[in-house]
């Protein structure tokens, strides 16, 4: 043992200063010979004899030499560097063959490490502050299958001061608002935070002093409302200047004092967002005026809460306590009995998640797709890498007289596994780099790709450590798949009785080959399940996209006005839009001009319980909007009338339903003309139908038209706030629309803020975004997968067929018609398409049950998409294997016979 | 590791004893050691190059024999190699096995 050491150090050593060694094994020699020459001299050579005669002993010095520097090497190291030597030389020889497969490798290593660094940045990246994992989100369960994470200010208050579990409890809630400055004001992204928010998060700010409970108190602490800003903001809004605590910023009309600036990596608690300026909760009631959302009490659900465990607390600890707590947090609301009773019904409880990765909107909406996609691309890399070992099984089998003739020179078997594997090796370890280096690249465009439009997004898709432990891993599986497989089956036994007997006896043994057939095969089934994945969802973004929206999204535009804090309100503000109308109407293009309050697909929804008299309570979607709406949007009016500019409040209330209202609250009859009620706090009140309109989408695409009621903005209610959206149709091109708008609202009142014009279509494409990306990437996948098995199986066929040319030859020697031969070299392909496609038809069956719930209008076993997809695989295995059928029945027999 | 066993003329597995021995004396190089042997053995054990070299460094790799460079009796540069601790302890213990075997050789040898 002691010597092994020894021996190991001192080889160690040996590969640091191996010239040096050199140099002295060739001075120990020299000086040995030297003395031989002296000796021989002394007893009467001459010089030149006796240099002769001491050469003529010594023989060879480099096999000396030789054998003196084997002592001193690591064997393996050696045998390792020779083998890597020799591989390169290999695969130098064949560089097609070498490209392709670095490339397949490449790109299945760079999707799958690309799409989990989305998935990491999303899902599994903690939040980068101290002990993040001690960190929980809070969770309603109230009746839906789900939990909701949306909590109410009176509810988040009764929270905050529980500490038996939590150490700090602290609510958030993101949004824009707009900063005064020089010229005219400009939008923020802020942050509603509540006094626990940063002690919560336990990270110290670069200037100044963090946010505390006394800063989320109504009206400020007692020097008024401070905030604390990013170092973005700092950079962006103060120009990095030292003296910004104390500075004043006007927000939403509220005057703020910086108190602290937040250093770059804190990112609060939603990996997706930067947030640029913190404000206490406590102050929304001001800026947001008299519609804010804390007086909306148990009527608005928007804050997100989390909380940190208390030391030495476990989560299901927290989870016992927060059940227990459920009931005493809801009779301490100030709520009426009935909407206690009501939630009891719902079985109200509170849980904790754990929230070591932050919260964000973003990871509900996106876990599904992802895992779908990941799984996608996880099977594209086993499709490429069974590829790749299936070739190299073929290429073993056709370098088989090279790996005898080295068996027979005294390379052991184990030997060839390590030179084989070397090899494969080197093509897994270049595929990886080349595809790391490929893989932030792609990442990026994929998550912009996969986000786009939804949200503006900053996730963090650099490589961590995770993600090179799951490159590492994804490489290494890899290699073994593609290397070890194909280097067992090349050295299996027999080797030498094929060298003896030349090329024939292979032939017996090449047909009787079964795994790299069946390694074929599973390639079939992968690529067919990967084409019927992809089939599904683009037929269902295609029936998404035909569903349509009930309106028509094309050339109409919506152009958002910021009203909330200007002082135009009732009359005036009609005043206002009648007139903004009226001037955007003249402008070039413009057909048509509405207005809406609530424009759909944008995720806002307003909906109360209505009824027909007698009837029973029905949840109904709501929108209030202008005359000639139906008109801009382009739906049908069913019956009765439009809403008119002189439809005020005193002329009774006045409601037009969808045709899903109309049916629902009034089946089999007229519903013009008829009155719904709505129950408010203590009065009812009626509302008088006087139109049916064509159904339009609301939340989203995807969902089916709701129920909607729309009420005449002209007619006000409480819930409306003097924010409204026009509705423009244009023909031709809107590109002036924006600066149109600018300049009308400039004309009638500087201080309002300049209007935002979206494209309807946009919002359309946008709100079918996951659904596209969906379709796209695992068509893009499909696709690949399609060319991977094309080659797999020409490269195998084509091998296979080159190796039988002597037999084939000497079949038509004896008579063999050449689509005789041709049709036996295509069954061979076939069967093992057939075999896949069968085997693929089953997993698919199964597996597409997991796509089920993003399908849309499809069935998830659509009988024409499975045929399809078989039928394009049996075309795509029919063209990969007539070149090479084609080529044997192309075979001059006496050629191939003589060239044995 | 390594099992080359190049032993010449000399019975298998004596080389390393032989050296050891020589080396008993005193730090040597190679070429004093192969001198020794042959003529403290009246010619008659004749150590080949090829053998004692990759003996020396096969022992010096082991820890038995520590190399240094120096000056020769006639002012050459020479790699000097010398026992370690370890060398005696191996000189001590194959002396011991050698006695034992050769008188049981002789033993045999002179049986009737």
């Amino acid at each position: 043992m002691k010597h092994r050491l020894h021996e190991f150090l001192l080889r160690l050593r040996a590969l640091f200063v191996r010239r040096r060694l050199e140099r002295e094994m060739a001075d120990e020699l020299a000086f040995h010979q030297a003395m031989l020459q002296d000796k021989l001299m002394r007893q009467g050579a001459s010089p030149d004899e006796a240099q002769r005669s001491a050469r003529l002993r010594f023989g060879d010095g480099r096999r000396w030499h030789e054998r003196l520097r084997e002592l001193w090497q690591f064997r393996w190291l050696e045998n390792m560097r020779r083998d890597v030597t020799y591989s390169v030389r290999v695969l130098r020889r064949s560089p097609g063959f070498t490209a392709v497969a670095i490339l397949t490798l490449a790109l299945g290593v760079g999707a799958n490490t690309s799409v989990f660094s989305i998935v990491n940045g999303l899902l599994l990246r903690p939040l980068p502050v101290p002990e993040s994992d001690r960190l929980v989100v809070l969770e309603m369960l109230r009746g839906f299958p789900d939990p909701v994470e949306g909590f109410s200010e009176p509810m988040f208050r009764a929270l905050e001061n529980r500490h038996d579990s939590f150490s700090e409890v602290f609510a958030t809630f993101q949004t824009e608002a707009e900063i005064k400055g020089e010229n005219g004001t400009e939008p923020a992204r802020i942050e509603l935070v509540s006094g626990d928010f940063f002690a919560g998060l336990r990270t110290p700010p670069l200037m100044g002093r963090i946010l505390t409970r006394a800063d989320d108190q109504k009206g400020g602490n007692p020097n008024g409302f401070a905030i604390v800003i990013s170092e973005g903001f700092w950079q962006r809004w103060f120009n990095r200047a030292p003296g910004v605590i104390g500075q004043k910023l006007h927000l939403d009309n509220v005057l703020f004092t910086v108190v602290g600036v937040m250093p770059k990596r804190f990112i609060g608690e939603d990996p997706l967002q930067r947030p640029e300026i913190f404000v206490p909760l406590a102050a929304e009631p001001a800026m947001d005026g008299e519609r804010n959302l804390t007086t909306a009490g148990l009527n608005a659900w928007w804050m997100n809460i989390m909380a940190r465990l208390q030391p030495g607390v476990t989560m299901e600890q927290a989870n016992a306590q927060l059940a227990a707590e459920s009931g005493p947090v809801l009779r301490q609301l100030n709520a009426n009995g009935a909407w206690i009773s009501q939630r009891e019904k719902e079985h109200f409880r509170l849980q904790a998640e754990s929230g070591s990765t932050g919260y964000t909107f973003t990871r509900q909406l996106f876990r599904k797709p992802l895992i779908a996609v990941f799984a996608m691309c996880g099977g594209v890399l086993l499709l490429a890498c069974l590829n790749l070992a299936s070739l190299l099984m073929a290429r073993g089998a056709a370098r088989q007289k090279e790996l005898a003739t080295r068996l027979s020179m005294g390379a052991t078997r184990r030997r060839l596994v390590q030179q084989l594997l070397t090899e494969s090796l080197l093509i897994s370890a270049a595929g990886t780099v080349v595809g790391l280096a490929l893989a932030p690249w792609v990442g990026q465009s994929l998550s912009a790709l996969l986000f786009a439009g939804q949200f503006e997004t900053n996730l963090d898709t650099n490589l961590d450590i995770r993600v090179f432990a799951f490159a590492a891993a994804v490489s290494i599986l890899a290699t073994i798949i593609v290397g070890l497989v194909p280097a067992l089956q090349a050295t299996s036994s027999g080797l030498n009785e094929q060298m003896k007997q030349g090329q024939h006896t292979t032939q017996a043994h090449e047909r009787h080959r079964v795994l790299p057939k069946i390694m074929m095969a599973f390639e079939v089934a992968l690529a067919l399940m990967l084409v019927v994945g992809a089939g599904l969802l683009t037929s269902s973004l295609v029936k998404l996209y035909r569903s349509g929206a009930g309106f028509d999204p094309r050339g109409l535009y919506s152009i958002a006005f910021s009203m909330d804090h200007q002082s135009k309100r009732g009359e005036a503000l009609m005043q206002f839009y009648q007139e903004v109308g009226e001037e955007l109407r003249r402008q070039p293009g413009v057909r048509t001009v509405s207005w809406q309050w609530v424009v759909p697909l944008a995720h806002m929804t307003w909906d109360r319980q209505y009824y027909a008299p007698g009837g029973k309570e029905e949840d109904v979607h709501e929108n209030a909007i202008a005359p000639d709406y139906f008109k801009a949007m382009r739906l049908p009016v069913l019956g009765g009338r439009d809403f008119r500019w002189d439809d005020r409040s005193s002329s009774g209330e006045k409601v037009i339903l969808n045709r899903t209202a109309a049916n629902l609250l009034f089946p089999g009859r007229n519903a013009v003309g008829q009155t719904i009620n709505r129950k408010d706090q203590s009065e009812v009140a009626s509302l008088e139908v006087i139109g049916v309109v064509g159904d339009a989408k609301y939340e989203d695409v995807r969902s089916a038209a709701p129920p909607t009621l729309y009420h005449a903005m002209t007619q006000g209610d409480k819930e409306q706030s003097p924010s409204f959206n026009a509705v423009v149709r244009v023909e031709g091109p809107a590109t002036g629309l924006a600066n149109a708008a600018r300049s009308i609202v400039l004309k009638i009142d500087s201080a309002i803020p300049a209007p935002k014009v979206s494209s309807m279509e946009t919002l359309v494409d946008e709100s079918l975004s996951a659904e596209r990306t969906m379709a796209l990437i695992s068509g893009f996948f499909a696709l690949c997968a399609l060319m991977v098995t094309a080659i797999g199986l020409y490269g195998t066929l084509a091998y296979a067929t080159a190796r039988r040319t002597t037999e084939i030859g000497i079949r038509m020697a004896l008579g063999a018609k050449r689509a005789q031969v041709a049709r036996m070299v295509f069954a061979q392909n076939s069967a093992v398409a057939l075999a896949g496609a069968a085997g693929g038809l089953g997993c698919a069956l199964f597996g597409s049950k997991l796509l089920a719930s993003f399908l849309y209008g499809t069935s998830e076993r659509d009988p024409w998409i499975f045929a399809g997809s078989i039928l394009m695989l049996a075309l795509i295995a029919s063209a990969a294997s007539l070149l090479p059928a084609l080529r044997a029945a192309r075979i001059e027999p006496m050629r191939a016979i003589r060239c044995e | 590791m390594e099992s080359i066993r190049d032993s010449g003329e000399l019975i298998p597995g004596t080389l390393e004893m032989l050296i050891l021995k020589a080396l008993y004396r005193g730090p040597q190089h190679g070429y004093a050691v192969a001198e020794w042997i042959q003529g403290t053995s009246q010619q008659v054990l004749k150590v080949e190059e090829g053998a004692l070299y990759p003996a020396l460094h096969r022992m010096e790799l082991r820890g038995l024999l520590k190399a240094k460079w120096g000056a020769s009796e006639n002012n050459r540069r020479a790699k000097f190699y010398e026992l370690t601790t370890e060398g005696h302890k191996q000189l001590q213990s194959e002396s011991r096995r050698w006695a034992r075997l050769s008188s049981a050789v002789a033993f045999v040898m002179q049986a009737s």
